[in-house]
């Protein structure tokens, strides 16, 4: 088993996906085509840009799997990747907060946020030394705040205005939710007992 | 015209008849209750009420119940 202060990439698998930390040779125009769709950027606030393949890989070489992990879901049935998580590991306070996007909209709606941050869950709090997750949607970005309460983690406040809107500089509220390594364990053993 | 009720509601969200909606429906227990269910869901909670939900009634929502108290709270008003 891994230290709880190991690093390193990931590469995990679930029932559907392989999740697996990226490379610059991930790039594709797959993942070019969710930059410039408004409909996968905009609950998000992240602009809506036309990257180059170049500027893509650049993006991902950024990330370190130390502190900073950018895993991207694969379908195992076809080896698509159809998004991908953003992780930032603070190993001091052992906390990490998790952002997700899925950019293929044919998989929205089916469970793949949950699924794949199960195996992460898991994979952080056991291997990582991860102590807290941590995630901060949008009010209006609704499928997540979905996706925070049917996986059981606590909303733990509210932040009124406390992001700009990219799309036209209104203030945003977001909401802060948690998840204990304990109360992870704890629903985990829940779903087991059932 | 009468506002719709929170079971209609949640039934339109699913795509499915209010008869397979339990009484007891919630997320995380009721499958069919998935992340673009419950889009469409606030959003037509917000078009009944005729206004927004406020960040502390929209992350309240849990269960049929919860839609239900503020279908009902809203035609109080």
């Amino acid at each position: 088993m891994a230290s709880s202060s190991s690093t390193g990439p990931v590469d995990l698998t679930t029932s559907r996906f392989r999740l697996r930390s990226l490379t610059s040779a991930d790039a594709s125009d797959r993942w070019r085509g969710w930059t410039r769709d408004a409909a996968v950027m905009g609950p998000l606030n992240a602009p809506v840009r036309d990257l180059s393949r170049h500027d893509l890989a650049n993006y991902i070489a950024a990330y370190d799997n130390a502190n900073r992990y950018l895993i991207g879901i694969f379908e195992k049935a076809t080896g698509s990747q159809i998004g991908f998580f953003m992780i930032e590991a603070d190993r001091g306070h052992q906390t990490a907060v998790f952002n997700v996007v899925i950019g293929e909209k044919d998989w929205w709606g089916k469970g793949v946020v949950n699924e794949a941050r199960a195996a992460l869950l898991d994979f952080f709090f056991q291997h990582r030394g991860i102590e807290k997750a941590c995630g901060a949607p949008l009010v209006r970005n609704f499928a997540a705040v979905f996706n925070y309460k049917a996986q059981g983690w606590r909303h733990e406040g509210t932040l009124r205005g406390q992001r700009r809107s990219v799309a036209d500089g209104a203030r945003l509220d977001q909401y802060q939710f948690g998840l204990t390594r304990t109360d992870w364990r704890a629903l985990r053993a829940g779903a087991d007992r059932k | 015209m009468s506002a719709p009720s929170a079971k209609m509601l949640l039934a339109d969200a699913i795509n499915a008849d209010a008869a397979t909606v339990p009484d007891d429906a919630r997320i995380g227990a009721f499958e069919r209750w998935d992340s673009i269910a419950h889009l469409r869901l606030i959003l037509s909670i917000e078009e009944a009420l005729g206004r927004q939900l406020d960040p502390d009634e929209a992350v309240a929502i849990e269960s049929l119940s919860d839609v239900a108290g503020l279908i009902d709270g809203g035609r109080k008003r």
